[in-house]
C-alpha cells in the first residue's frame, strides 16, 4: 500500500474513528486515501480549528485527538492549538503533509520548517525521512501523546512517502509500564498528614488525565480533607463534597484562597503551582509543608519546593496516601468559609446577570452535558457558577488561555460524544476568533448549544483597564460588533437574542428543547465585572470584590 | 553566574541538537560552549556548559523528559553550584 494509505491504518489500529483537518497540496496523497476509508474526515474552517477540536474530541473522552493539515500555512495554522495542547497537557497527534523531501530546504512552494517551528509547542514532532519508519514514528507518537505527562506530537510527512509503497503490519498495543512509587516517600506523605491540623489537598487536571477521580474522591470521602480545585481541575472533586470550596486561585472562591493561605499542609495532586493559582508566589500558603504528587518530576521544586515528592499513577498512588486524621475543628473553620462566602444570584436591576444564567443552565442541563467556553469574564463565571460531576464535562483553555477555543472544542466533543448535550459558553470577542467553525456545525448539523455573553467588550482586559490602568480603554470597546443572530441563521442555526432576566428560563428551555444548533445571545452590562480577584502580584488573601 | 556542566547522549535524529539548546535558553540558562559529536550514525554526544541563576535541576528534569535523550549526566558543578542545588 501507499504511506498515504499506511497512516490512515495505523491511525485505526490505535482506535482513531475521527480525524479533524483542512487538505491542501502537500498532504493530497492522504485526502486521497480518505476517499475510500472507513475512517470518519471531518472538514472543519480552518486549520486552528481543527486542532481544537481534536483537542475537545480528547479533553472530552480523555483520550488521543487527531488533526492534519498541509504543509506551510496549513501547518502553521496548527500553532496556536498545539500550544494550548501543550500547556494543558492533552494528548493530540498532528499530522502534517510536507514538500517533496528533494525539494526540502529550497524555499519550495507551501515550504516552512514545519519540525524547526514544533520544537516550542510540541511535547515531541517527528520529520519522517525514511517510508520504512513511518509505521515506527506513528506508534511513537500515540504511545508519547498518551503515556506520561500528555501532550500534543507532530509527525511531518513529505509527500514522496505519502506516495511511496509499503507493507502494512499488524501492531500489537503494548500494554503501558506505570511508574512504581517509593514506599517509604509514602510513609513520609502519610505522616505528614496524620500530624496536620489544617490540611488542604489542592486538586489539579492531572488526577481526571490519570483516570483517577473515584480513588480521588475516595480518598477524600476516607479522610475528610477539604479540598479546592484548579481551572483545569474542576468536576473532579464530587460537587456536593462537604468540604469542597471550590476553585483556588485569581478569581477562585474566598473560601478557598483563605483555607490555603491558612492551611499548615498542602496536598498538590496534579497540579503545578500556576502564578494563575498562586498568586505572589513567596505569600502562596505560607505555612504550610507541601506534598507534592505528580507523574512528571519536572514540576517538583519548579516553583515551591516541596517537603514531599512522589512520582506516580494516581490510580495506585492515591489509595495509597488513605490514613486517619483528626482535624474536626479545621472542618468547622471550612463549613463556615463556605457559608459566609457562598455566591449571592441577586442582582438589581432588569438586565441578565451573567453567574444567575449560567447557575440556572448548569442546574437544568442533562447529566450527560459538555460544556466548553472561551477566554474572558465568561470563561471565569463558567468556572464559578457552573457544576461539573466529571472534569472531561468541563473543557476550558487553561494554561495558554487561548481566546477562540470554545466553539472548535465544543464540536470535538460533539463527535467524540455524540449522545451528549455539548453547549458553548461564548463572549463576543472571542465568538469571533473562530466564527468559522459554524460552517463546520452546519455541514454535520451538529446540535451544539451557544450562549454568547455579549457585553460588547473584550470584557476581562477592560475590567484590567477599569481596575488598573486609570479607566484608559484602549481598543476594548466591540459596539460595532455583528449582528449575531442573522449572522447564525445564515449558518442554519436557530438564534434568539434576550435581554432581561425574566426572558432567561423560557430561553434555556427552548434552547435545549431545540433539536439542531441553538445560539442564544443575551445582551448583558459592559459594567458587570469578575469577583472576586486577586489582583496581579499581590497574595491570595488580599482579595478584593466590586 | 554558576557555571553547569552536562554530559548528553543522543538518538540522532533531526533537531535533536537544537531541541536541546532550545530548552537551555527557554529554562532560562546561557549557552557557554556546546560540543557535539557522533561516533556512529544512530547516536551524537553533546557536551554542554551552560551558566544560570536559577536551580539547573530545573534545567536537568526539563532535558531528561526529551525523548531523543538518552542519557543525561550532571558532571560538573562548582561549590557555589553545589550549594545552591543543595538549597533548592
Ligand atoms: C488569542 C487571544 N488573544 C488575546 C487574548 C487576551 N484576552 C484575554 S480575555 C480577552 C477578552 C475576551 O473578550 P470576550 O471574548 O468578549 O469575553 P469577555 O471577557 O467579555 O467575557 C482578551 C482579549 C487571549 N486570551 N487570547
Amino acid at each position: 500500500m501507499t504511506g498515504a494509505q499506511l497512516v490512515l491504518k495505523v491511525l485505526q489500529q490505535h482506535g482513531i474513528k475521527h480525524v479533524f483537518g483542512y487538505p491542501g497540496g502537500a498532504i493530497m496523497p492522504i485526502y486521497d486515501a480518505f476517499y475510500d476509508s472507513d475512517l470518519k474526515h471531518f472538514l472543519c474552517r480552518h486549520e486552528q480549528g481543527a486542532a481544537f477540536s481534536a483537542v475537545g474530541y480528547a479533553r472530552s473522552t480523555n483520550g488521543v485527538g487527531v488533526c492534519m493539515a498541509t504543509s506551510g500555512p496549513g501547518a502553521t495554522n496548527l500553532v496556536t492549538g498545539l500550544a494550548d495542547a501543550l500547556l494543558d497537557s492533552i494528548p493530540v497527534v498532528a499530522i502534517t503533509g510536507q514538500v517533496f523531501s528533494s525539494l526540502m530546504g529550497t524555499d519550495a512552494f507551501q515550504e516552512v520548517d514545519v519540525l524547526g517551528m514544533s520544537l516550542a509547542v510540541t511535547k515531541h514532532s517527528f520529520l519522517v525521512e525514511d517510508i520504512n519508519d513511518l509505521a515506527k514514528i506513528l506508534h511513537e507518537a500515540f504511545e508519547l501523546a498518551q503515556s506520561g505527562r500528555p501532550g500534543p506530537v507532530l509527525v511531518d510527512i513529505p509527500k514522496d512517502i505519502q506516495i511511496g509503497q509499503v507493507d502494512f503490519e499488524p501492531y500489537p498495543i503494548p500494554t503501558r509500564v506505570l511508574p512504581e512509587f517509593n514506599l517509604a516517600d509514602v510513609e513520609a506523605a502519610k505522616a505528614l498528614i496524620q500530624q496536620a491540623k489544617n490540611p488542604v489537598a489542592y486538586i489539579g487536571g492531572g488526577v481526571g488525565m490519570a483516570d483517577a477521580v473515584d480513588e480521588l474522591n475516595e480518598f477524600l470521602q476516607a479522610t475528610q480533607i477539604p479540598a479546592v480545585s484548579t481551572l483545569k481541575g474542576l468536576g473532579t472533586i464530587a460537587p456536593d463534597y462537604p468540604y469542597y470550596t471550590g476553585m483556588i486561585g485569581m478569581h477562585g472562591t474566598k473560601a478557598s484562597n483563605l483555607a490555603v493561605q491558612e492551611c499548615d499542609l498542602l496536598i498538590c495532586i496534579g497540579a503545578r503551582f500556576d502564578d494563575r493559582v498562586t498568586g505572589k508566589l513567596d505569600t502562596f500558603a505560607p505555612n504550610a509543608k507541601v506534598i507534592h504528587l505528580d507523574i512528571d518530576v519536572a514540576e517538583f521544586g519548579k516553583l515551591r519546593q516541596p517537603d514531599v515528592a512522589i512520582k506516580g499513577d494516581f490510580k495506585q498512588l492515591i489509595p495509597a496516601l488513605k490514613t486517619k486524621v483528626d482535624i474536626t475543628p479545621w472542618q468547622a473553620k471550612i463549613s463556615a468559609l463556605n457559608v459566609e462566602h457562598a455566591w449571592r444570584y441577586d442582582a438589581p436591576g432588569e438586565g441578565v446577570f451573567a453567574p444567575a444564567l449560567l447557575n440556572e443552565l448548569s442546574q437544568r442541563l442533562p447529566t450527560n452535558h459538555v460544556v466548553s467556553c472561551d477566554v474572558g469574564q465568561h470563561q471565569m463565571w463558567v468556572a464559578q457558577h457552573m457544576s461539573f460531576t466529571s472534569p472531561y464535562n468541563h473543557l476550558s483553555s487553561g494554561g495558554a488561555g487561548t481566546m477562540g477555543f470554545g466553539l472548535p472544542v465544543a464540536i470535538g466533543a460533539q463527535i467524540a460524544r455524540p449522545n451528549t448535550t455539548s453547549v458553548v459558553v461564548t463572549g463576543d470577542g472571542s465568538f469571533m476568533m473562530n466564527i468559522q467553525e459554524l460552517g463546520t456545525i452546519k455541514r454535520f448539523n451538529l446540535p451544539i448549544k451557544i450562549v454568547l455573553l455579549d457585553n460588547q467588550r473584550l470584557g476581562m482586559v477592560k475590567q484590567w483597564q477599569e481596575l488598573f490602568f486609570e479607566e484608559r480603554y484602549s481598543e476594548t470597546n466591540l459596539s460595532d460588533n455583528p449582528d449575531f443572530v442573522a449572522l447564525a441563521r445564515a449558518f442554519d442555526l436557530t438564534a434568539k437574542t434576550i435581554h432581561s432576566k425574566f426572558e432567561v428560563s423560557d430561553a434555556i428551555t427552548q434552547m435545549l428543547e431545540t433539536d439542531g444548533p441553538y445560539l442564544l445571545h443575551v445582551v448583558i452590562d459592559d459594567k458587570e465585572n469578575v469577583w472576586p480577584l486577586v489582583a496581579p502580584g499581590k497574595a491570595n488573601h488580599e482579595m478584593i470584590e466590586g | 553566574m554558576i557555571r553547569h556542566r552536562f554530559n548528553i547522549v543522543a538518538k540522532q535524529q533531526p533537531a535533536t541538537v537544537e531541541r536541546v539548546l532550545r530548552v537551555v535558553r527557554h529554562r532560562g540558562f546561557i549557552l557557554q560552549s556546546v560540543n557535539v559529536s557522533s561516533s556512529d550514525k544512530a547516536q551524537v554526544e553533546i557536551e554542554l556548559t551552560v551558566s544560570g541563576e536559577r536551580p539547573i535541576e530545573t534545567l536537568q528534569t526539563q532535558l531528561d523528559k526529551l525523548y531523543d535523550i538518552a542519557h543525561l549526566e550532571l558532571i560538573s558543578a562548582d561549590t557555589a553550584a553545589q550549594a545552591a542545588s543543595i538549597r533548592a
